[in-house]
């Protein structure tokens, strides 16, 4: 193992931070001098509502990213829309609203689902790409099948989340255990080994790691934040709604970059893609603070290419940089 | 014997199911589809294939050198409205024409330049400028229109011509689109297997090194597919706006995924190096084939996406698996 992969995937390395920190910094202000609101308790806990489930799916593609081939989730915002869908008009439609049964049945659908494509992966060892594409296409069908569209309702005791009211809501209880377990995950050494497999494949198996069961493993903790995304999900919109798929895909893609996680593996972590999609929903609300009127969702979408493209063009000069300064 | 001849066909394994299933569907289709040969379904099928292979020309280019262009679907639609918004501007047809695809071709360059870097995460990058391209088409068209995304407009009759399912070429009852198609693959496949240019990109995708060690560019060759990438995408969203006669930037949403699933299903290999145009023509008509034999069937839009995505992983497992792990070493 060369020294430099060692350091790569070496906790003590957070160069991945600095641009997500510096854009989290300059977007408060932004967000302070262009619409003060935020920082009411009513602001605050709105946007609480609407971050939590991006924030989740976002964490929801890390883990598959960061164990490398170019694994990025096509699938999550689809997923994210099946367990919704699926909560929406399979339980609750037969009156099951038990709390217990339906926590259980969100992570369980999740867990179950990325098993099942992470078994395709390693076993038929189909690029991850192509096999999250395909489930892509697949759910997106699925959903609409299970609702044709956005109707029903969530779970009675979930009605009143979605008020956005309070800053202290069990939305933001979901997004406190989705840290505080994502904190424990990444003490651990199976932690360590996601990223080891994704820096070099080749590099950990020949050290020894299960890089099958790693990525088993990693695709296991998709699957819980892919469950409790759409948890919060459910929440915010108190109803079921199969259309939102790919939005949900491509905002959390944009968001995992936007916070430093390599697609190509290795490089990045929770922090990172936690502070990508808080960024991803300032940048929304500094924008819609300016009256572009009825172009305001084409500079939204440009704004998000654009620094799309800045954040991984800064962090090829980063690496380069470092290369030379090493 | 037999181990000869399945040596020799190993290479073709992809082109030989492809066309099997091809030919399966076409009978299907046949027996359970009234009407489903007749020349007018044919022609149809042809029109949507030759818009679907001239998008995926620039997505099995990409995938040749192992890269992978998500900005096509985005390029179609801005195109597809700019081209509208110059028209209804009063600028000459033929030079809008020329300003859009001279548009597309530099946004692929930009592509390729600023992806040489991140080759690993080329999927979001030209997802970025993909996003960035459409929303600044849609801001430039909507000064002065209350349409914001949707451009209507005059389009000259010849280009309407090129692309009507009825349309003939000097007499002879094909769509002057579907010739066009035909001649471009052939064009294609002969310069990819001839050239010394076109197999510079088997080399690149092949091995880096040995690229290098035979003078062949990797920047060049890896900026210049996702050139051609960006100049057909400009093609079909203008062909696209004489198949429909108004501009609407979503034209493209259904090439988004579809480019890649030609390119896989055709058995190009999205790692680089293997595969090429000729299969991909070939996926491409297996998936319009397809979605027309489904719509036959009476299969709505969410049974159809279902079925292309459980194909997809079955067609890829059996000639693009990766090797084992042990044998990478």
């Amino acid at each position: 193992m060369t020294n430099n992969t060692l350091k790569k995937i070496g906790n003590a390395n957070h160069g991945h931070l600095m641009v997500p920190s510096i854009l989290l910094i300059v977007l408060l202000i932004a967000a302070a001098i262009r619409g003060p609101q935020l920082y009411t308790n009513e602001g605050m806990a709105g946007a609480i509502m609407v971050a939590v489930p991006l924030i989740l799916a976002t964490l929801a593609l890390t883990p598959v990213a960061l164990v490398g081939r170019g694994g990025v989730d096509l699938a999550v915002g689809p997923l994210l829309g099946f367990i919704n869908v699926s909560l929406v008009s399979w339980l609750v439609g037969h009156q099951v609203h038990n709390p217990v049964l339906v926590v259980l049945y969100v992570i369980l659908a999740g867990v179950l689902y990325q098993l099942i494509q992470g078994a395709i992966i390693v076993y038929v060892r189909v690029a991850p790409i192509i096999v999250t594409l395909s489930s892509f296409v697949i759910l997106t069908g699925v959903n609409l099948k299970i609702l044709d569209r956005p109707s029903g309702f969530s779970p009675p005791w979930m009605s009143k989340w979605g008020a956005g009211t309070e800053i202290f809501s069990p939305v933001l209880g979901i997004l406190a255990v989705g840290l505080v377990l994502w904190f424990l995950l990444s003490r651990t050494a199976f932690f360590t080994n996601i990223k080891l497999t994704g820096a070099d494949e080749r590099m950990a198996y020949t050290s020894g790691v299960n890089i099958d069961g790693v990525r088993l493993g990693a695709h296991v903790v998709a699957g819980i934040y892919a469950g409790l995304a759409a948890l919060a999900y459910t929440a915010l919109i108190g109803s079921g709604d199969p259309t939102q798929g790919s939005t949900y895909t491509l905002s959390a893609i944009t968001a995992l970059v936007l916070g430093g996680t390599s697609l190509a593996g290795g490089r990045g972590g929770g922090l990172g893609s936690l502070l990508g999609a808080i960024n991803m929903y300032l940048i929304t609300y500094v924008l819609a603070t300016f009256s572009f009127g009825m172009v305001s969702g084409f500079v939204t979408q440009m704004s998000f290419g654009v620094i799309l493209v800045i954040s991984l063009q800064i962090s090829v000069l980063a690496a380069a940089k470092k290369s030379k300064s090493a | 014997m037999i181990s000869t001849i399945r040596e020799r066909l190993k290479p073709h394994r992809s082109v030989l199911i492809g066309s099997a299933l091809m030919f399966v569907l076409l009978l299907a289709g046949g027996l359970f589809v009234e009407g489903f040969l007749s020349s007018s379904n044919l022609r149809s099928m042809l029109v949507l294939a030759a818009f679907l292979g001239l998008a995926s020309l620039g997505q099995t280019v990409c995938a040749l050198v192992g890269g992978i262009d998500m900005s096509i679907a985005y390029v179609i639609g801005a195109c597809n409205i700019l081209l509208a918004g110059l028209l209804n501007w009063g600028v000459p047809p033929v030079l809008a024409i020329a300003i859009v695809f001279a548009g597309g071709v530099l946004l692929g360059i930009a592509n390729g330049v600023l992806s040489f870097k991140l080759q690993g995460q080329a999927l979001i990058l030209t997802l970025g400028v993909g996003f960035a391209t459409v929303g600044a088409t849609q801001i430039i068209t909507s000064i002065g229109s209350e349409y914001a995304g949707n451009v209507m407009g005059e389009v000259p009759p010849w280009l309407a011509n090129i692309s009507a399912m009825g349309g003939d070429t000097f007499g002879i009852p094909v769509p002057p689109i579907v010739l066009i198609w035909a001649a471009v693959a052939f064009a294609v496949v002969y310069m990819m297997n001839r050239s010394y240019l076109g197999r510079s990109f088997y080399a690149v995708g092949g091995g880096r090194t040995a690229a290098a060690r035979l003078m062949v560019s990797e920047f060049k060759i890896w900026v210049l597919a996702y050139a051609i990438s960006g100049g057909m995408a400009a093609l079909t969203g203008i062909i696209l706006l004489g198949f429909s006669g108004g501009g609407f930037v979503g034209v493209g949403d259904p090439y988004l995924f579809t480019t890649v699933a030609a390119v896989v299903i055709g058995g190009t290999s999205l790692l680089g190096g293997w595969g090429g145009y000729g299969s991909t023509v070939i996926g491409v008509i297996v998936l319009t084939v397809l979605t027309s034999l489904l719509v036959g069937l009476g299969l709505d839009y969410a049974g159809q996406q279902v079925i292309f995505g459980l194909i997809i992983v079955p067609m890829v497992a059996f000639y693009a698996r990766s090797p084992h792990i042990r044998m990478q070493i």
